[in-house]
Formats: structure tokens, C-alpha cells, sequence
């Protein structure tokens, strides 16, 4: 277990922390009150997730067309609507206050259904909102994760953070299922106890939150890409720290700083290489022959092993280097890619994949965010994150696409070799160009 | 402090509402009882002495297991409940062997119930989603499925719907392949799609079957047999066959439109000719032979019966009531 640390002095191995870097192993307790509210609002989406498949199709006679239309608004909207909060919350500097809104909307949404969950377009336009309300927090929140915690130890805190959302995805089909079994076929007591965990979640962040935190490390007046701040007006926040008011062209002029553009080049042209999920538990169950039924067993088997290594391997990453851990992340997608084209592999070599792939996602995810904080200036933290995860889900539906394409047309080893290939070509590329970009200026 | 409050609120609220709700759970089946409609069974398309097979439809909540009640043609019979069986979809042949899909008590995933005369359940086996079709074969041997799979994530975010069916061995109670393990010719060419995706199997005589295979935006006619796990195809436009008891039509459900939109039909398969049936409503169902002369189906909620020429027109037979199948 990680300890959290209730203000930013830390002692540690006798050493008076004032002053001193902040090591790995060590996450503000902002951070640890930022994953509550993401574990309590991820169990109480998941278990509405888990069942409302059942739900639409059993409980409403809804048809699969009408299903795949309203899975689709469920998956698919929230782009845009990341990057106009990541800018809103850092324009006003109101990360707590936009995070807010987004975990809000998602808490209303489970009233919503609560009330009005008896018909399929009602549904329809309440996973629009909830969805939205998903895109509106996450770049707000993940900056206030990083504008928590020292540069030393951000990946770290994002592995804190992560270890706990996927604790809550995970436990929320688990509550779903077990509501159930007590109350059978009664779906509205799912509505209500998922209510129940996001109205937990919402008042978890208002009330601990710190929506204006200080940087263990507080920030130097010369921290990393202060050119942004010479046109800007300087004000003093109630920290005391100089500050600036971001403009539009400032977020948009992110994308010609060397060293972010370098960086969401590398991870672009690494998520293109990348099969998606989907695929690769498709290609695992056509390559090892086994039932169709264990499907959702292999998403909580990689899903459990990425909660467990979220936290060691993001302090690996601070101790290490982040950009290593994180082509090595990416490197570990080869004995994957590996196992859908070797039949023989069995069961040893299914279990090998899913646990490459927790740790594939435990090396990348937090970790991208971490580096992207540690060259991002304050002033632009949510909109620079948000970029950045927008670029990459693009580049990875612009891979999936592909995958498709090349399947239909060559067959699963074909495409799996041509990815293969193509992504070890990426893991050479980006690792050039990230060790030329240095890791931290200061 | 706030917080605690905020939390004991959610907590009896929660657990509260659960326990109401747990209380009151009235599980996975209905009460609901079709009802023959006056006057349909001296309908000329409605031949008298045959007997049917049906599940009660809960108007209000059509998913809900429905009873399975057998309704004899003869003007003056009234439905009779058969036993406590209560399915979502079901099939039985002659000799009374039968296969029901229905959701578990609990209502979270679905089952397969293979059961013999007297309707007393002989096997029960887990379907991977929620029931579509079932169908069992004249002899009793095997049994076929239709369930629809949801989570399969094909692209980044959008899942989409597919289908899994797979052959019962009835006697085992257990699958015996999905259809996705067939070996598939077309004019004796191997046919191999990534995107192939198969439903509504019915069986003809001895091992031989007929499905639908969907790829590409086409839907083929297969016909197949279990032994030798080959199936070869002989049709398009063709979903949810049904050979007719002589083996010499099929009635199925063709697609009209990109809109999943279907007219039912019948393909002669000696001739090739096909004419379309006198209902004029879209239909999502596998239809039902009666006799050589008249099909059943369901729109999901009533039973009709129309005859297999594509004169006449569609008689309602039996309200509140789907899944229908001839007991021959």
C-alpha cells in the first residue's frame, strides 16, 4: 500500500523534505481523494454499463438495432467535449469546479434513469449526457492530479490514481450482478444504488478536493515552456504564485512546442501500431478455439492486472525514467501481438497476453499523462492533457479501422503480422526521438 | 462530518430500496395467458385439427418468460397450461421432444432447457446471450440456437451486435459446434469471411439443416449437415429458413430496404420460385409450417396464420402469445 501525505513536507530515509525533491512512493493526499471519487463514480457507471445491455434488450423488448445506436452514443462522444473543458478549466482556473460539473451530470444521469428509465430513447439521451458529463471531468481532473503532486513523483500519483478507477470499474458489475441475484430482474434497485455511489463520489470531491493545490514542489519562475507566459496577463492567485490567464491561441500555440509536439507525435504513431482490445480478445478466442462465453473473463483478468501494477510500476517509472517505462509499456504489446499468431501457445500463452496487457496498460496510461505534466506549464495543464488524449484516441480508432480492413481482406496472421511489424518499426521511432527530448527541465 | 450524513442517507436509502425491491421481486416470469381469438379458427387459412405450441406474451413487458399453453384448432378447445415451464422462445416436434430458452431466475443471463414428453426437463445448459431462436429436429436428435452477443468490441468504442448459434446434441444436453466452425463451400469454393455471422437454424430430415449466414451485407441460404460439419450455399436474400414438412419449400423472412425491414416468404427449391406471403406488415420472425398449405408466425405479440401461396390474407389466431410451433 501507498501512504498519503497530508501536507508537502515529507521525510523521508532521515532527509528533511523541505526543499527536496519528492520521491516515488509517497502521493498527496489530493491525490488519494481524487481516486475515492473516481473508484465510487466508476462503480457506480460500470454496474449501469454491465447491465443495461440486458436491461435495454430483456427488460424494454428494445431490438439490437436500437441497442448498437445507443451503445454507440454511449461509447463515442466524448472528444471535443474534453478539450472545450480542459481549456474552460484552465482559462478560469476552475479545475475543481469543471471536474464538478462533469462527475454532476453523471450523478443526475443515474436519477435520470431512476425516474424516466422506462423507455429506449429516454435512455438514449440520458448515456448522451452521462457520457458528456465523462468528457467534461477527466482532463480537469487529471490536471489536478498533476498540479498535485511533485514533478518527481507524478507517475506515481497517476498510478495511484488508476489502480484505484480500475478498482471501481471492476467492482461495479460485480454489485450489478449481486443486486440481481437479491432482487431479481429488478433493475430499478441497480439505478438507485448506482445513484447512491455517484452522489458518494460528487460529495467526496466537494468536500476534500483541493481545487487550488500547491505543488509539493511549488512551481520555479522558470519552470518549462515559460515563453507562454510572457504575453499573458500576471496576477497573483491566492497561493501567492504568478499565474496566468491562458488565451485560446495560447492552448492552441501547445501543439508548435517542441517538446510536446515530440511527445504526442511518439505516442500517436505508437497508438497507431496498436491492435485495440476488442480485437485482440476476438483474435485470442479465433486463434486459441476457446468459448465465446469467457469473453468478459479476459477483460477482468487484464483489467485486475493493471490494478495491481498501476501503482509499482508508476514508481518505477519516477525512479527510471518515464519515457523508458512507457516504449517499454508499449514493447510489451509484441509477446501479445505474438500469441495470436502462434495457435499452439494454449492456455499458458493466453494468460501470458492478458497479463502483458495489464501491464501494457499500467506502463502507458498513467504514465503518458505524467510525462505530458512534467512539460506542460500550469496554466495550460488540462488543455495540454486533453490534446494529448484526444490525438491518441484518434490515432488508435484510425488503427482499429485498419485492423478491420486488413482482417476482412488478409486473414488474422496477416494482420497481426503487419502490425507486429509495423509497431516494433513505431517502438524504434519513438524511442529516438523521446531520449533526444530531455525528461524534465528544470 | 458532511460527508457522514451524505453517506448514511445513501447508505439506508440504498439498502433500503434493495430490500423493498427484493421483497417485492417478482422474478423473470409472467402471469399473462394468450387468448384464442373468436371466430380465427373457422378462418378458411386455419386447417382444424392440428395443434400448436405457444409462450405467453406480457404485453407491457414482452421479454418477461412467458408460459408455454398448447391450443388445439378445433373451434370449441380452450388453451391448455403445459405444465410450469416458462420460456422466451421455444420449440417441440411431433413426438413432444423439446427445446426452451429462457432467462434464469435472476435475470442476468439466459439458459437452454431440453425437455421431454409430458414437457419435464431433462437438461438445462448456459446460452452466452439473450435467446432469438431455437428449433428442434423432427427425429429429436439435435437441437439448433440463435442467442444475440453484446460486448464484442469489433472497433475502438463501438461495440456492435452479433449473433451466436450453435447445434444441441438434445440427448446430451449440451452444444455440439457453433455454426462458426463450419466448413462452408460456395460452387464448391471454399467460403471464409472474418465477418461471417450465422442464425436461425432449422432442421429437415436426418442430419440435415438449413441457416442463414450473414457477411458483407449479404445473407446466404445454407444448407447443411451435422455429421459431416460441412455446409454448402445454396441461396441469398434469405434469413431464418423453414423447410415445409414435404422438404420441398422454405418460408423465411427476406429483407426489405437497408432498414431491418423483412417480408415473409416462400422459395420453392426445386423450381426457384419465390412469392411473397400476404402479410404486409414487417416481420421479424422464423415462421412455422402448420400443414403443407398454411405458415404461423408472431410479431411478438400475437399468433398468425396465413396461407403458404401468398393468397388470402393473415389471420389473427392466438393474442398474447409468440414462439409458435406445430405439433404435428
Amino acid at each position: 500500500m501507498y501512504q498519503a501525505e497530508s501536507s508537502g513536507a515529507v521525510v523521508r530515509g532521515g532527509r528533511p523534505a523541505a526543499g527536496a525533491r519528492q520521491r516515488g512512493g509517497r502521493v498527496s493526499r489530493n491525490v488519494v481523494v481524487l481516486g475515492s471519487v473516481s473508484l465510487l463514480t466508476d462503480v457506480s457507471s460500470e454496474m449501469v454499463a454491465a447491465i443495461l445491455p440486458i436491461y435495454l434488450v430483456f427488460a424494454l423488448g428494445a431490438t439490437p438495432l436500437q441497442f448498437g445506436i445507443v451503445d454507440g452514443i454511449y461509447q463515442g462522444i466524448s472528444a471535443l467535449v474534453r478539450l472545450v473543458s480542459g481549456f474552460v478549466a484552465d482559462r478560469w482556473r476552475r479545475h475543481k469546479e469543471v471536474a464538478a460539473v462533469g462527475y454532476g451530470l453523471s450523478a443526475a444521469c443515474k436519477a435520470g434513469l431512476v425516474a424516466i428509465g422506462g423507455s429506449v430513447a429516454a435512455i438514449g439521451g440520458i448515456m448522451l449526457v452521462d457520457r458528456t458529463g465523462k468528457g467534461i471531468r477527466t482532463a480537469p481532473r487529471d490536471a489536478l492530479i498533476a498540479l498535485s503532486s511533485a514533478t518527481s513523483a507524478l507517475a506515481s500519483a497517476f498510478g495511484v490514481h488508476r489502480a484505484m478507477d480500475t478498482a471501481g470499474a471492476m467492482l461495479g458489475p460485480l454489485v450489478a450482478f449481486g443486486l440481481l441475484v437479491i432482487a431479481p430482474a429488478r433493475f430499478d434497485a441497480i439505478f438507485v444504488v448506482s445513484l447512491c455511489f455517484a452522489v458518494l463520489g460528487l460529495a467526496v470531491l466537494l468536500l476534500f478536493a483541493n481545487g487550488r493545490p500547491q505543488r509539493p514542489d511549488a512551481p520555479s519562475p522558470d519552470s518549462p515552456m515559460n515563453s507562454h507566459r510572457q504575453d499573458g496577463t500576471i496576477h497573483q492567485s491566492r497561493a501567492g504564485v504568478a499565474e496566468t490567464r491562458p488565451t485560446l491561441r495560447e492552448a492552441a500555440s501547445l501543439l508548435t512546442e517542441p517538446r510536446f509536439r515530440t511527445l504526442a507525435v511518439a505516442a500517436g504513431v505508437l497508438a497507431i501500431a496498436t491492435i485495440s482490445d476488442g480485437f485482440v480478445y476476438l483474435g485470442l478466442q479465433r486463434t486459441l478455439g476457446f468459448s465465446l462465453t469467457a469473453f468478459p473473463l479476459l477483460f477482468v483478468g487484464s483489467a485486475a492486472v493493471y490494478m495491481a501494477l498501476a501503482i509499482p510500476v508508476g514508481r518505477l517509472a519516477d525512479r527510471v525514467g518515464r519515457r523508458l517505462v512507457f516504449v517499454a509499456g508499449y514493447a510489451l504489446l509484441l509477446p501479445v501481438y505474438a500469441v495470436l499468431l502462434l495457435p499452439s501457445a494454449g492456455i499458458p500463452g493466453l494468460v501470458l497476453a492478458l497479463c502483458a496487457l495489464g501491464a501494457y496498460y499500467a506502463a502507458t496510461d498513467g504514465v503518458l499523462q505524467a510525462i505530458a505534466s512534467a512539460i506542460l506549464p500550469d496554466n495550460l495543464r488540462a488543455s495540454g492533457l486533453a490534446l494529448l488524449v484526444t490525438a491518441t484516441s484518434l490515432a488508435k480508432l484510425v488503427s482499429s479501422v485498419a485492423f478491420g480492413l486488413v482482417w476482412t481482406l488478409g486473414g488474422l496472421e496477416v494482420a497481426a503480422a503487419a502490425f507486429t511489424a509495423a509497431l516494433a518499426a513505431a517502438l524504434i521511432a519513438a524511442a529516438v526521438v523521446l531520449s533526444r527530448s530531455s525528461e524534465i527541465a528544470s | 462530518m458532511a460527508l457522514t450524513a451524505i453517506a448514511v442517507v445513501c447508505v439506508v436509502a440504498g439498502v433500503g430500496y434493495v430490500t423493498v425491491a427484493a421483497l417485492t421481486a417478482d422474478g423473470t416470469t409472467t402471469d399473462a395467458q394468450p387468448q384464442v381469438v373468436a371466430g380465427a379458427r373457422g378462418a378458411k387459412a386455419v386447417p382444424p385439427g392440428g395443434e400448436l405450441l405457444v409462450r405467453a406474451v406480457d404485453y407491457d413487458n414482452p421479454r418477461l418468460n412467458g408460459r408455454l399453453f398448447t391450443i388445439g384448432l378445433t373451434p370449441t378447445e380452450q388453451p391448455r397450461a403445459a405444465r410450469e415451464m416458462a420460456c422466451e422462445r421455444v420449440h417441440e416436434n411431433a413426438a413432444g421432444d423439446g427445446l426452451c430458452l429462457a432467462a434464469k431466475p435472476h435475470g442476468f443471463d439466459y439458459q437452454g432447457i431440453v425437455y421431454g414428453p409430458g414437457r419435464e426437463p431433462l437438461r438445462r445448459f448456459s446460452l452466452p446471450g439473450v435467446p432469438d431462436r431455437a428449433r428442434v429436429s423432427p427425429d429429436g436428435r439435435y437441437g439448433g440456437f440463435t442467442a444475440f452477443l453484446s460486448g464484442h468490441t469489433y472497433s475502438a468504442g463501438v461495440r456492435s451486435f452479433s449473433t451466436h448459434t450453435a447445434i444441441v446434441d438434445m440427448r446430451a444436453g449440451k452444444q455440439l459446434f457453433s455454426l462458426d466452425q463450419l466448413e462452408v463451400t460456395h460452387d464448391g469454393e471454399p467460403f471464409q469471411r472474418a465477418d461471417a455471422n450465422f442464425w436461425g437454424v432449422a432442421f429437415a430430415g436426418g442430419d440435415r439443416f438449413y441457416a442463414t449466414l450473414g457477411s458483407g451485407g449479404h445473407h446466404y441460404l445454407l444448407e447443411g449437415r451435422v455429421s459431416t460439419r460441412r455446409a454448402r450455399i445454396v441461396g441469398e436474400r434469405v434469413e431464418c429458413p423453414s423447410p415445409s414438412p414435404d422438404g420441398r419449400r422454405i418460408a423465411y423472412k427476406r429483407r426489405v430496404g437497408k432498414q431491418d425491414r423483412w417480408r415473409l416468404h416462400v422459395l420453392d427449391l426445386r423450381s426457384g420460385r419465390d412469392l411473397a406471403l400476404a402479410e404486409p406488415r414487417s416481420i421479424d420472425d422464423q415462421p412455422e409450417w402448420l400443414d403443407d398449405e398454411t405458415i404461423v408466425y408472431s410479431d411478438d405479440r400475437n399468433v398468425y396464420a396465413v396461407p403458404a401461396d401468398g393468397s388470402g390474407r393473415p389471420h389473427r389466431l392466438v393474442a398474447r402469445a409468440s414462439s409458435p410451433a406445430a405439433l404435428r
